[in-house]
């Protein structure tokens, strides 16, 4: 009896605080149809970000973002031009293997890529999963970011002698101090 | 009238049942209802964490240590930053050991809201998990708004960590951990008196404390059984020895203990964050680290506790930039060591509640 009786309380007890969301707003939303604002921070999908002027792409294929990936989803083909300049000529990213970690963005010292805050890129096909260069840069169009001064200060004397690494699957270069080579030393 | 013949049976638990988290799978020798034999099968999640670690160089290891733990990612981001800053003598700033702790006791609750939330949705009661993952949403989005993840976070760093909080995140934090610190006394007053929860939670699963020490049971389950420990006070890391903050302790060892125990420590945790949202200095978020990280050969160890017992990684370094062996400690694999002790006499649901109690996590068995 004694037992039935402290049912029934502790039944009225939990029927009180479930009760108290009766009346109160849902906390969750309709997907597809209204959607949560997205933190500016939020990583999504890996977009390259083009000047604001020319529309160009950002990139300089110094391969640092390559090199950051822990699981290999960027490829860049990028030889030397006749000026001795990188010329990029392939930027893919293999998307079902990117595991959106972010090191790519920290590594670029150029606003070249970015982890913008879109999503929403499902496919039917496992091809479509890998994004050439020119969808990436189209849909980083309008993704807004701060460009950042694109001459760096005189680098560090030891920064300079680092190799560079076997990872480049471009013939190595030689030690001509090109603009992207300088970041090495420092994190 | 001759005697029925009886014999064993065998049932195989997952490894896709619910209230198996994830994919164990358990073979249960039943004798009638009771279950007489419980035999764990690991390894349907095994991703070799730690031999990929070893073709990575150190600061592309943390966002695979990610997946090692995902329920306190955090914690994985931080074990083995401290591993490679005690192998590389770091000197870490202090508003980035100020961040961690906060980062890392956020997740602490994150952790044991699930687990309350999954627990009494294995017992029978779905309320609690809607309320648990409602209030959970709070520190997700503190963590977006920080480090741009919810899950995955990537954020604690050799040296420090990766960006420094937006200026919107103290007052939602102090909001956040303020509700649930009210919160977590309406879960106690929907389950606790509840003479099914009861029933079903009050001396069941005994672990005797001699047992839980001698299978390396560590966290929220050897404290419930009797043994004050914790690495935070004991072993103390980052900057724990400045908080002041109890370790809760419950002596009798069964699923209510352990239930009770990580509610209770939720509100220590809300204790530390508070504490170091107060004092939380300005300055430097990350120590100057090379991007070609090459810590001194040698081997270290470093431990933490994490929502789910001692959590460890062990580097052994020989001066380039991968290392050559990186091993992690999970506490759930020594937890899941421990469950066939537990095949006397039980029936299959009191499994599902020792199970659940224990707050097993498969990728930390699995690696």
């Amino acid at each position: 009896m004694l037992s039935i009786v402290k049912g029934i309380v502790e039944l009225v007890r939990g029927m009180t605080i479930t009760g108290k969301h009766l009346g109160k707003h849902a906390v969750t939303l309709q997907y597809p149809e209204e959607k949560w604002p997205m933190p500016e921070r939020s990583r999504g999908i890996v977009v390259l970000l083009s000047d604001k002027e020319t529309g160009a792409l950002n990139c300089t294929a110094c391969m640092l973002c390559m090199r950051a990936c822990p699981t290999a989803a960027i490829t860049i083909d990028a030889p030397r031009g006749e000026d001795k300049k990188r010329q990029l000529k392939v930027f893919q990213l293999d998307v079902g293997i990117c595991c959106f970690c972010g090191l790519c963005e920290e590594a670029c010292n150029f606003s070249a890529i970015k982890l913008a805050t879109k999503y929403e890129f499902s496919t039917e096909n496992k091809e479509d999963l890998v994004w050439d260069m020119h969808k990436l840069q189209e849909v980083g169009r309008d993704v807004p970011y701060e460009a950042r001064p694109k001459k760096k200060p005189a680098p560090k004397p030891e920064s300079q002698s680092q190799p560079p690494q076997t990872v480049n699957p471009v013939a190595a270069p030689e030690s001509e101090s090109s603009e992207d080579e300088k970041k090495e030393g420092e994190a | 009238m001759s005697a029925v013949r009886t014999e064993e049976f065998m049932v195989n638990m997952g490894p896709h049942h619910p209230s198996t988290h994830g994919v164990c799978r358990l073979l249960l020798t039943m004798d009638g209802e009771k279950v007489i034999k419980i035999e764990p099968y690991i390894g349907y999640l095994h991703r070799s964490i730690e031999k990929i670690c070893e073709n990575r160089t150190y600061h592309q290891c943390i966002p695979i240590l990610d997946r090692f733990e995902y329920v306190t990612a955090m914690s994985c981001n931080y074990v083995f930053s401290l591993a490679a800053e005690k192998l590389a003598q770091i000197e870490v700033p202090e508003r980035a050991e100020y961040l961690r702790v906060i980062m890392l006791e956020l997740n602490r609750i994150a952790s044991h809201l699930i687990f309350f939330g999954t627990t009494a949705m294995d017992l029978g009661a779905l309320t609690p998990f809607l309320y648990a993952l409602r209030e959970r949403e709070y520190i997700m989005d503190l963590f977006e708004m920080t480090c741009g993840q919810r899950l995955t976070y990537n954020y604690i760093r050799i040296g420090g960590v990766s960006r420094d909080i937006p200026a919107e995140f103290v007052p939602k934090c102090r909001e956040a951990i303020k509700i649930i610190d009210q919160k977590v006394d309406e879960y106690m007053a929907l389950l606790n008196g509840n003479p099914i929860w009861q029933k079903r939670t009050i001396g069941v699963g005994y672990l005797s404390p001699e047992l839980a020490v001698a299978y390396g049971v560590s966290g929220p389950i050897l404290r419930a059984s009797g043994v004050d420990f914790d690495i935070r006070r004991d072993d103390p890391y980052s900057i724990y020895d400045r908080f002041d903050f109890e370790i809760p302790v419950r002596p009798n060892g069964d699923v209510f203990d352990r239930y009770m125990l990580r509610l209770d420590e939720i509100k220590q945790s809300v204790r530390i964050i508070s504490q170091a949202l107060d004092g939380l200095p300005e300055g430097e978020i990350k120590a100057k680290v090379p991007l070609k990280f090459k810590p001194p050969a040698g081997e270290v160890y470093s431990r933490i506790e994490n929502s789910r017992g001692e959590m460890g990684v062990y580097i052994l370094s020989d001066g380039t930039e991968k290392p050559v062996r990186v091993k992690t400690r999970g506490g759930s694999y020594n937890h899941l060591q421990v469950l066939p002790e537990f095949a006397t006499d039980i029936l299959i649901a009191d499994l599902v509640a020792i199970f659940a109690s224990f707050d097993i996590i498969m990728p930390e068995v699995d690696r």
